[in-house]
């Protein structure tokens, strides 16, 4: 009976095929399957010199899937993040190992590219286009623009009835800026948004009194965030000839818009000090106290160097006044000098009549007192020679005083006013008039 | 005033410049009254800028301007 059954059913499927095609037959068919994309929880991550393998399932069932390194690591997820506990979307195809004469069989699902589900496939996508954009250059453009730090005039895109549009205003007030702001109010969250703000955009930015643009709006998931990190809007800001700042959500945001704006803030609350950097009432201060100090050193200046001219000016009459000191005192020294050497002359004169006197006497009493006496006469007339008496008698006069003292210099006889003039044969009264005649001015 | 300044900041920072240079007491008179003149003239530079954003907020709306520009357009 079993042996029966065995033949029947032998005799009633196709073959026995070689097994080896058979495998080789499956692999192919399995290779034609559509691709698709599967989604679950990284398990049992795995990895060989070539390939990782992990399993991907839910709580209904799982999958063997197999990456070759190469295509792991131009994911969207890259090679490193590849770990247990993870939910992640994975593209690829069935994919069946034939095995060989050691190697066992393996049937796997064959990714070509994984990249994180949900909030993760978000951040994945936007990775990618992060690196993409900035591959291309468009981060750099809006940063190599102008941005002035005191702008005039400000454009603004916002939720009209927004929180930012609040907080902007509030610290703009805090910074003492009263120019003009320019609303273009646009939805900030629906899937409409982004092409709505990129027209906003390219209108303020069309306008020339426009000189720097912001784009705002409060936090909010990154789904709700996602219009800013729309390619299209960030190629639109990349191209613009206006400064764009952004600030978008908050701190830990980092939206695509913010890559490739002139500017990002960190949160909307910061917006004022991004668009309009100086601070107008410290500015004003600021500037209060150069003017305070330009005016003291234009009037310091001016009134250090006339004082400094006018030591110098007076510089030249000290220095006539000192010399003029100078040469007095030597006039003066000079004078002294001469009554002191009249005085010792005539003293050593009177000692010298004196001595030749005594020894006349004593000759004179000696044997020869006739001869003596003569030779006393001969002395006595020399001596007179020498007496003031025989120069008035050669025609000059001597001054004196009312008490007879002689006046030797002029000074003297202009202080004395009325002086006597003492000749060979007596003695007059005059009277000085006008003051001294120097020789030479001094 | 010589130049107009490049920009507000540029105007800020000559000034510094000349106000260190004038601090330093090295500026002879000539250069300290013409220092003097270039600073005064970048001080009206920068009040007159400030003054600019500082006669009250002014508001507008892009879609009005849009709007105000193609009447404008119309009659002329």
């Amino acid at each position: 009976m079993g042996e029966a059954l065995e033949k029947s059913r032998v005799t009633s499927l196709p073959g026995p095929f070689a097994v080896g095609r058979y495998a080789r037959e499956l692999q192919e068919w399995m290779r034609e399957r559509p691709r698709v994309q599967l989604i679950g929880e990284v398990t049992g991550v795995g990895r060989s010199k070539v390939q990782a393998y992990f399993e991907l399932r839910d709580s209904e069932g799982a999958v063997s899937c197999a990456i070759w390194l190469n295509d792991l690591e131009k994911s969207e997820l890259g090679e490193s993040n590849l770990r247990d506990g993870i939910k992640v979307v994975v593209e690829g195809g069935l994919d069946y190992y034939p095995g060989g004469g050691q190697a066992s069989p393996k049937f796997s699902f064959r990714a070509t590219n994984v990249r994180l589900a949900g909030e993760g496939d978000l951040i994945a996508r936007l990775e990618a286009l992060r690196r993409q954009l900035r591959a291309e250059g468009l981060f750099e453009l809006q940063k190599q623009l102008y941005r002035p730090v005191l702008p005039k005039t400000i454009g603004v895109v916002t939720a009209e009835g927004g929180a930012a549009r609040r907080d902007l205003l509030a610290g703009l007030a805090r910074r003492g800026w009263e120019g003009t702001l320019v609303w273009a109010f646009a939805p900030v969250q629906d899937r409409h948004a982004a092409p709505v703000i990129g027209k906003a955009l390219q209108d303020l930015a069309a306008r020339p009194e426009v000189e720097v643009i912001l784009v705002t709006r409060g936090g909010g998931s990154l789904a709700d965030l996602w219009a800013f990190c729309d390619e299209t809007l960030c190629r639109t800001v990349a191209m613009l000839r206006v400064p764009v700042i952004s600030a978008i959500g908050h701190e830990r945001d980092n939206t695509l818009i913010d890559d490739v704006a002139a500017f990002a803030c960190s949160t909307p609350t910061h917006a004022p000090e991004g668009v309009v950097p100086l601070d107008c009432l410290a500015a004003r201060e600021t500037l209060e106290r150069s003017a305070v100090a330009l005016r003291r050193a234009g009037e310091g200046a001016i009134d250090a160097r006339s004082r400094h001219l006018g030591a110098l000016a007076r510089g030249p009459a000290r220095a006539l006044q000192r010399q003029r000191d100078d040469l007095n005192q030597k006039i003066r020294e000079i004078r002294a000098a001469a009554e002191r050497g009249l005085a010792e002359r005539a003293t050593s004169q009177q000692r010298i009549g004196t001595v030749v006197l005594e020894r006349a006497r004593r000759r004179a009493v000696g044997a020869d007192m006739e001869k003596r006496r003569a030779a006393l006469h001969r002395a006595t007339v020399t001596l007179r020679a020498h007496e003031p008496e025989r120069t008035l008698e050669r025609g000059y006069a001597l001054v004196e005083g009312e008490g007879g003292e002689p006046l030797t210099s002029a000074e003297a006889v202009a202080a004395a006013e009325q002086v006597r003039l003492r000749f060979a044969d007596g003695r007059i009264r005059a009277r000085t008039e006008g003051d001294v005649e120097r020789e030479r001015e001094a | 005033m010589s130049e107009r300044p490049e920009s507000y900041e540029a105007a800020v920072e000559r000034l510094e410049e000349i106000i260190d240079r004038l601090d330093s007491g090295q500026a002879g008179l000539r250069e300290t009254l013409d220092l003097c003149k270039e600073g005064r003239d970048l001080v009206s530079y920068c009040a007159a800028e400030l003054d600019e954003v500082g006669e009250g907020l002014k508001e507008l709306r892009l879609d009005d301007l849009a709007a105000k520009l193609e009447v404008g357009s119309e009659q002329s």
